[in-house]
């Protein structure tokens, strides 16, 4: 395993510039090793996004040991440079490329037309095509699950959600969020504030502030850091974690939490690789075993027969029988989304860009 | 809690980085310098605070390793601009790109991590008064020291003989010069003092705010700073309105869009500077008043041999 930013990379491939046909070739020949690659947008810190990303491919190494290398380029901010790292990737031999967040699916696309030798995946890329592959959480179900502890923990039945961006990503994981707290408590409604950025831990404190002193008892949301859940903490209020468990700073007060587990998307990818038998797939997988999500550990405070009542949900949801997208749905505005008897097809929560009823806030256009 | 209460405690700590940084710029500018690179100094402050109090848990020790930070940062602004006589305008730019990477270098190690959170500092009254109470209870030392900041640089510029001696310099270095006083020297000490106070607004942001680290975590803080400098005319009271002004904006969007108002968030994230704008429009067409506060040899470099 090496982690490397992308100065350091950058750097050593300039010096290896000369001897990179070299090199190449004796990657090519000298060993029967599968090398992979992955690049990072951020530093991989303690918990967050990339944390999990990170999971990931670590999980590759755990399970084929020497057959594999992987390299991870960490901090490739901007989608050109991003463009350039792949290339480079791809030409020192790694013949599995991943990419690891929305923004590199376009420089990646273009990479991947120019290398029809070497295979890609995304996650979160929405497009695949023959050697690139896209993965994505059905988070939605997790937050289903969450909204439905929140829906039994809120005493004032007023939930609080801090959203970055109104992106679908974001807003299928709010809406499972809502749907979970309404189907057991229909008082509930979830007030909503976007601060439109993802790294302004200092607005995010302030964002919560302004939903618990507005009576929000419950905060949920797309933190990719544990300052949400601290900050409601200090005041009183439950949190649900996201991304990574945020339970070691978040000691007393977090519920529960939609955690990303992309362990099997990394290590099926690279299993197929080393089989020789890689496939580009879209692959979009909620709870259950493979899937891409998980519950984070539920809090002592909750009733044995409310995470009683959630367990059975979560077997049913991944036994199929529980859609969180069920009809019959209508969003905020009264307009009909789901026919009775219908679910929302995958395609239409993978553009979702409404809210179910219950959900307050002003939703500036994405 | 009423309604009100929690929308001035959250406006008070918005506004409380804001003052440090563009008190300093302030003084800094009074004193002839422009140093735009208040937004790296806000960084490198924010991490050397993070580190401190993590490794030490001592906040005091964080805030004053942040405001040596600052000051070093500016020391190395000033060696380039009134030593070396370099532009201050590309050096300050610089300075905020050089303070963004060097805060996301040292910091590598500690994204993520969240300090041990300090038991609530503040005051509990006796008796409960409305507004008061809680106000006192909720406020961090930070935030008193920030007005004691506030009332010290006000004497400073308006009453002490160094301070009127600094304003000279802003003023008309030649002159300054003449008489005799120190022009580079008092540069260096007013671009020292702006570090300072700008390492302690990022320390505010990564010790007491959030608590915990992140790349880039001031997010356009410093440039605020810079704009409500200009918005302010130069004047400290001025700051301390505009800081709140500008740190209520973004709290009365949240507390707006919390209760089901519709606001469009970029709008009111644009509002400060475009409040900047219409300043330097007023004073522009205000020629009189504009000659009273900006000090007229911003940004243009002395030699005393000129």
């Amino acid at each position: 395993m090496r982690i490397i930013d992308r100065r350091e990379f950058l750097k050593s491939a300039s010096s290896l510039g000369v001897a990179a046909l070299g090199a190449r070739a004796i990657d090519a020949f000298a060993q029967d090793v599968l090398n992979i690659g992955v690049v990072h947008q951020f530093p991989i810190g303690e918990v967050g996004w990339e944390t999990q990303q990170a999971l990931g491919w670590k999980a590759i190494e755990a399970a084929f040991g020497g057959k594999v290398k992987v390299t991870a380029v960490a901090d490739v901010q901007q989608a050109q440079d991003a463009e350039r790292v792949f290339r480079e990737l791809a030409s020192r031999g790694n013949k599995l490329i991943f990419g690891t967040t929305f923004s590199q699916m376009a420089p990646m696309l273009k990479v991947a037309r120019a290398l029809p030798g070497t295979h890609f995946d995304c996650c979160a890329s929405v497009t695949t095509t023959k050697n690139m592959g896209a993965f994505e959480a059905r988070n939605y179900e997790a937050t289903y699950l969450a909204g439905v502890v929140a829906g039994r923990m809120t005493k004032s039945n007023v939930l609080g959600w801090v959203g970055a961006f109104p992106v679908p990503q974001v807003l299928w994981r709010l809406n499972g969020f809502m749907i979970g707290a309404h189907s057991v408590n229909p008082k509930a409604v979830c007030n909503v504030i976007w601060i439109n950025t993802w790294n302004d831990p200092a607005k995010e404190k302030d964002a919560v502030a302004a939903l618990v002193s507005q009576g929000a008892d419950v905060l949920a949301g797309s933190p990719n850091t544990p300052v949400q859940g601290v900050a409601a903490e200090e005041r009183g209020a439950w949190s649900i974690a996201n991304c990574s468990d945020f339970s070691k700073f978040v000691t007393k007060r977090q519920l529960t939490g939609d955690i990303l587990d992309w362990r099997s998307a990394y290590v099926e990818s690279a299993r197929d690789e080393l089989a020789g038998k890689w496939k580009a797939q879209d692959r979009f997988r909620g709870l259950g075993e493979g899937g891409f999500c998980t519950m984070a550990p539920y809090n002592p405070a909750i009733p044995a027969e409310v995470v009683a009542d959630v367990k059975q949900r979560e077997a049913d949801i991944i036994a199929g029988k529980l859609k969180v997208f069920a009809g019959p749905l209508k969003d905020r505005d009264g307009k009909e989304r789901v026919a009775a008897g219908a679910s929302l097809p995958d395609k239409e929560i993978r553009s979702i860009n409404w809210v179910v009823g219950g959900v307050n806030g002003a939703f500036p256009k994405s | 809690m009423d309604a009100i209460t929690p929308v001035v405690i959250a406006t008070l700590g918005a506004g409380t980085p804001l003052i440090y940084a563009a008190l300093g710029e302030l003084v800094t500018e009074k004193a002839g310098v422009l140093n735009l690179g208040v937004e790296g100094m806000m960084l490198v402050g924010a991490i050397v605070a993070f580190i401190l109090v993590l490794t030490t848990g001592s906040t005091t020790v964080g805030v004053a390793g942040a405001a040596v930070a600052g000051a070093l940062m500016a020391l190395l602004f000033a060696f380039v601009t009134l030593t070396l006589q370099a532009n201050q305008v590309a050096a300050g730019l610089a300075l905020a790109i050089f303070g963004t990477g060097a805060s996301a270098f040292i910091g590598k190690g500690y994204i993520g991590v969240a300090l041990e959170r300090a038991t609530p500092a503040g005051f509990t009254l006796p008796i409960d008064i409305p507004l008061v109470g809680p106000l006192l209870q909720a406020l961090h030392p930070l935030v008193y020291l920030s007005w004691l900041v506030f009332a010290g640089v006000s004497w400073f510029l308006a009453r002490s003989r160094v301070g009127l001696a600094l304003r000279a310099v802003g003023e008309s270095p030649g002159s300054a010069h003449a008489v005799g006083y120190p022009v580079i020297r008092i540069r260096y000490l007013a671009t020292l003092f702006g570090g300072a106070m700008a390492g302690i607004g990022g320390a505010y942001l990564s010790v007491v705010y959030a608590p915990l680290w992140l790349e880039g975590m001031v997010a356009g803080r410093g440039w605020i700073a810079l704009a409500l400098v200009v918005f302010a005319t130069w004047r400290p009271a001025r700051v301390m309105l505009g800081a709140y002004l500008f740190g209520g904006i973004t709290i009365i969007q949240f507390f707006a869009q919390g209760a089901g108002v519709g606001v469009a968030s970029q709008f009111m994230s644009m509002l400060p500077y475009l409040a900047t704008i219409v300043v330097l429009i007023l004073i522009s067409r205000d020629a009189t008043r504009m000659r009273l506060n900006a000090p007229v040899s911003l940004g243009k470099p002395f030699h005393p041999s000129s």
